[in-house]
């Protein structure tokens, strides 16, 4: 059809120009999709604009403006930034003898908190499921049970336990009243550096706790019941079932929810905040809870820099974290 | 597949999408100010206990001008200035903020937060505060000078810049004891040294370690220094020797002998912290002591409104000022009035002047008395003859404290004139003492040597940026 046209119009191309009405029905053709083409691109891309203006500004924007304050110091108001360069890096990781110190301090802190959070999650979550999964009967009311810790306000749930780990809290009541008063701790669980960070630790655990279950049984109720009943045939008790084919089974969750668990501990300050404001002394001090101090809590001093320097350093670390799970992801499965 | 709407029908969808984005876009931008009509003010103060008082004085105040002020708190004070700074970047602040004196007021100043009011605080509204504070929120040749280290949290403030108005005066280091568990352990009467007081605290906690002994916000690291060692210190060494603590001389800073003898002193406190302290905010710290966790509690002048919010009765309050230690230099130390808490006009104020008058109504003596019955605190305006029978008893007795020459008499500003390092960080020195009391975990000389350390990279950086 097209090469007869085509033929047609360059055989005698000039009664198409003497024929202006029969030009432009002959031309509609070839035209009007294309301006169909270009309204619907139009009236697509405008659809989309306000998302993509929302991005730009919203996320865009904002995170090339915080990029670009990490080389410069200042308090948020003065009319100028003054450049520094890489100075904010340099100062946080070891050339400031005020503020050096504190970032290793803190850093420590957080070591510890990224490496038994997720590890205690983990511990808790998957044994959790495993027998929220066996369960005949309130399955779905347990599951809500478990699940309270999550929907609740988290600075709710941090005055809860500022208040249970005080020296005259529910815990040290508790241990007394069962014999165990030599457990207790005097000064409060939040109150002696020994007890303080593991205590906050455990208080992460428990709201990281619901989420990671919800996770694992998902992934039970996914797994083949045949495999779980050739292991049974070939002679596998419950403990051999769970450790030898389901919990492989199950890896890839787990390295989601320690990866999440990572990020957290790498990031997240709000109980810390709340509950112990890095205390007593700086015991407690980590990462996030320093760069928000940074940023707001230094009486408008000139350290905003400082503070998106170590928001950065931070969110280099959690990319080189995620990219060696994604690799150990990878290389499991 | 082709969507079977009109091309009109799209682009109006399309419209409407993108003006309910940009609706909710300028609803998040939105600016108070708009809202508020011409004669209506807001105010945010950091000071619960302040907050009844300005409400009683924004009715008689609206009495007799028809200027509504509508007062918000907003506390502790960490969210206080978040909230400010916040608020100063997204165009929503007040009219009006009550400030820490000499110290948020020019920061806030040098960060353009607060208005220069130089012209209008002046004369006989000047004349009517108390002459002890009347240079507070001023920018004198001395703090312009401290202030041009790019280190000073006050950098940028204008010199002969006045930022605020007194609101409220009073001091740090004033002891407060709940009279019942002290009459319990046989005391009625003050200590008169540091040691009675070791004594006093060594009674009513043998009794009762867990309710006998002596609460202090220590969740905010900087209170112990502050509030207890500094006004020990200065009585122990006397003025120039308690300055030097914290100047670059190593033979007299913390690590010295005069520095480790201070340290020893105030590490004799370990045995009777009330347990738990360290994680206490300083409201909650005076709270244990309303509540009866505590029969000791240190604050300042302030502190007495906010133990009677929390239902303890004045009659059930022995309050007197830090004692000092037997052998001090400086005896019968005084403490010096300090402005407290001011008043700042915002640089955004859509009314400037009707915000100065709302702040000239609370300096007058007759609102500042009422102010002080409902607050239970010190205003700065000048009282008058009346001055006693005003603030009631226990108020005029911590007024007594306020006594001495410049030499004998312990001024936490130094008159406004800060002689720490520009950049000193008071909350990391005060980490480093609440490693030693209470927490037990550094001696006095490892924590003589962090202070040490603390101070002198405080100067070095100083230093530093000065070049």
């Amino acid at each position: 059809m097209t090469t007869a046209h085509r033929g047609a119009g360059a055989a005698d191309p000039a009664p198409l120009s003497r024929a202006p009405g029969a030009g432009r029905v002959r031309a509609a053709p070839g035209r009007g999709p294309r301006r169909r083409g270009l309204r619907e691109a139009v009236t697509g891309y405008a659809f989309i604009a306000p998302a993509v203006v929302l991005f730009c500004v919203m996320g865009l924007y904002t995170v090339g403006y915080g990029f670009t304050l990490s080389f410069a110091t200042w308090n948020g108001f003065t009319p100028h930034w003054e450049w520094v360069g890489l100075d904010n890096y340099a100062d946080l990781l070891w050339r400031d003898p005020v503020y050096a110190p504190r970032v290793h301090h803190a850093a420590l802190n957080t070591f510890w908190v990224m490496v038994f959070a997720p590890l205690l999650t983990v511990a808790v979550s998957f044994p959790l499921a495993v027998l929220l999964n066996r369960a005949s009967r309130l399955q779905g009311l347990l599951r809500s049970v478990y699940f309270v810790p999550y929907v609740t306000s988290g600075v709710a749930i941090a005055f809860a336990w500022q208040y249970i780990l005080q020296p005259d809290g529910a815990v040290n009541f508790l241990l007394k009243t069962v014999g165990l008063g030599s457990l207790s701790e005097p000064q409060g669980w939040l109150g002696d550096p020994a007890t303080a960070l593991p205590t906050m630790i455990v208080v992460t655990v428990w709201g990281a706790v619901p989420v990671s279950m919800l996770l694992y049984l998902t992934g039970l109720q996914g797994i083949d019941r045949s495999l779980l009943e050739a292991a049974q045939l070939d002679g596998a008790g419950w403990w051999r079932t769970n450790s030898a084919v389901v919990w492989p089974l199950v890896r890839p969750i787990t390295a989601v929810i320690v990866l999440l668990g990572l990020r957290e501990s790498l990031q997240g300050f709000q109980s810390f905040l709340v509950m112990t404001n890095g205390g007593p002394g700086d015991h407690t001090n980590v990462l996030g809870l320093e760069a928000y101090r940074l940023a707001f809590l230094k009486d408008l001093a000139p350290t905003l820099g400082l503070s998106s320097a170590l928001g950065w350093l931070l969110f280099a670390a959690a990319l080189i974290l995620a990219l060696i799970n994604l690799r150990a992801l990878r290389s499991r499965t | 597949m082709r969507t079977p709407f009109s091309l009109n029908a799209r682009l109006a969808a399309v419209a409407g999408a993108t003006a309910l984005t940009l609706t909710v876009l300028s609803a998040c931008g939105g600016s108070r100010g708009a809202g508020g009509g011409s004669k209506s003010l807001e105010m945010w103060t950091f000071k619960q206990s302040h907050v009844a008082a300005l409400r009683n004085a924004a009715e008689e105040f609206k009495k007799q001008t028809g200027i509504t002020v509508k007062v918000d708190v907003f506390t502790p004070d960490d969210a206080f200035t978040t909230k400010v700074q916040s608020s100063a970047k997204t165009g929503g602040l007040p009219d009006v903020l009550e400030t820490h004196s000499d110290g948020d007021d020019r920061v806030f100043g040098a960060a353009g937060i607060v208005g220069d009011i130089q012209d209008q605080y002046k004369g006989a509204w000047l004349q009517g505060i108390q002459p002890a504070v009347r240079d507070s929120g001023l920018v004198t040749d001395v703090r312009y000078k401290n202030a041009l280290n790019p280190e000073a949290k006050d950098h940028g403030i204008k010199k002969g810049a006045r930022y605020s108005v007194p609101l409220t005066v009073g001091t740090f280091g004033i002891v407060y004891a709940d009279k019942r568990k002290l009459a319990a352990a046989g005391i009625t009467k003050p200590p008169a040294t540091w040691e009675e007081w070791m004594a006093d605290l060594k009674a009513t906690t043998r009794g009762n370690p867990g309710t006998g002994g002596l609460s202090l916000g220590l969740q905010v690291a900087a209170t112990g220094l502050t509030w207890v060692l500094q006004p020990m210190a200065f009585a122990e060494l006397g003025k120039q020797d308690y300055m030097s603590l914290f100047l670059k001389d190593k033979s007299k800073d913390f690590g010295s002998p005069n520095g480790l003898k201070v340290l020893k002193r105030y590490d004799e406190l370990t045995p009777y912290w009330m347990p738990g302290t360290q994680t206490l905010t300083i409201d909650q710290g005076d709270q244990a002591l309303a509540q009866g966790k505590s029969a000791f509690d240190v604050g300042g002048t302030f502190t007495l409104a906010f133990l009677e919010q929390n239902g303890m009765k004045a009659d059930d309050i022995m309050a007197f000022p830090m004692p000092e230690p037997a052998d001090a230099k400086v005896k019968d130390m005084g403490l010096g009035p300090i402005a407290l808490t001011s008043m700042c006009v915002t640089s955004t104020s859509k009314q400037p002047d009707n915000a100065l008058k709302w702040m000239r109504f609370l300096s007058g003596a007759k609102v500042a008395a009422r102010f002080a019955k409902d607050s239970s605190d010190l205003p700065a305006a000048q009282l008058g003859a009346e001055s006693a029978s005003v603030l009631g008893p226990t108020l005029s007795a911590l007024q007594k404290s306020f006594k001495g020459t410049s030499a004998t008499t312990y001024d936490p500003n130094n008159g406004g004139v800060d002689f720490r390092a520009p950049g000193y960080e008071q909350d990391d020195a005060g980490a480093a003492l609440s490693d030693m009391t209470p927490l037990g975990r550094q001696s006095v000389q490892g924590t003589a040597d962090r202070l040490r350390q603390i101070n002198q990279a405080a100067w070095a950086k100083a230093e530093a940026a000065d070049k």
